[in-house]
């Protein structure tokens, strides 16, 4: 393994965890925007980066709660992904990386990105479905935009998961080779 | 599997303990454990000529096919 592979590696290693605590501050944000709009509906008019969706609660409470559980559980799988990736650099041996653990983690990892993708996929035809009802929703588009991204960013790591896994059937019978 | 290593009966047969089959083959304790519990994926030609050459057998004498019930 070369001097720069180890650098970018350590590179990634930062900025994962820089992202990790950025999408864990939203998530957490977020949840107590949640749990606080429960108490005292009128936060809802400025909820995390100045979010506002009054009207959707004033229109329907269940929409409301609906449509901010997508979004809370988003923010939280995407957490949870990158807190996936930062296991995954954090245990992964570049001068063997063939490992049952790596294959398994990057598996998860594509499993999770996929699901996440879908999941804002959902949101964002569900909130386009109700702009039928005068309900605006541009402000929840920075949520999902980039969910298509997700769809095809899971195909690829599931693609290179499925490489890892045959590439630890061949460490293994390479290891049992006398 | 339905190879059978019968690394051990010849070592028996012949006398002679891993440690040393271990120097005259020159191969790790572990690699010759792995092949003679069985454990083995493979086994390379050089291998199995160095061992026939030191316990002075056939590959046959070593190896066995015995079919799956």
């Amino acid at each position: 393994m070369s001097k720069r592979d180890n650098l970018i590696f350590k590179g990634l290693h930062i900025i994962a965890w820089i992202i990790f605590v950025a999408l864990c501050i939203e998530a957490g944000a977020l949840l107590f925007n949640f749990i606080f709009s429960i108490f005292k509906p009128e936060v809802v008019k400025n909820l995390y980066q100045k979010l506002d969706l009054s009207e959707m609660y004033q229109f329907n409470q269940g929409i409301f709660y609906g449509i901010y559980s997508f979004i809370l559980f988003i923010a939280v799988l995407k957490a949870y992904l990158f807190y996936l990736v930062i296991l995954l650099l954090s245990k992964m041996d570049l001068s063997k990386p063939f490992s049952s653990y790596v294959s398994t983690k990057i598996t998860n990892i594509s499993y999770l990105t996929l699901s996440v993708g879908l999941i804002s996929y959902i949101a964002q035809q569900v909130v386009k479905s109700l702009e039928h009802y005068g309900l605006v929703s541009e402000q929840l588009n920075p949520f999902w935009a980039d969910s298509q991204a997700y769809i095809l960013m899971s195909a690829v790591i599931y693609v290179i998961a499925t490489i890892f896994s045959r590439g630890v059937e061949i460490q293994n019978e390479n290891d049992l080779t006398v | 599997m339905p190879i059978i290593v019968n690394l051990d009966v010849m070592m028996a047969k012949r006398k002679i303990s891993l440690n040393e089959l271990s120097t005259r083959v020159d191969l790790t304790l572990s690699n010759l454990s792995i092949l003679k519990t069985g454990k083995a994926k493979a086994v390379r030609f050089s291998t199995l000529e160095a061992i026939c050459k030191a316990l002075d057998c056939q590959p046959g004498d070593i190896l066995e096919f015995v079919e799956d019930e």
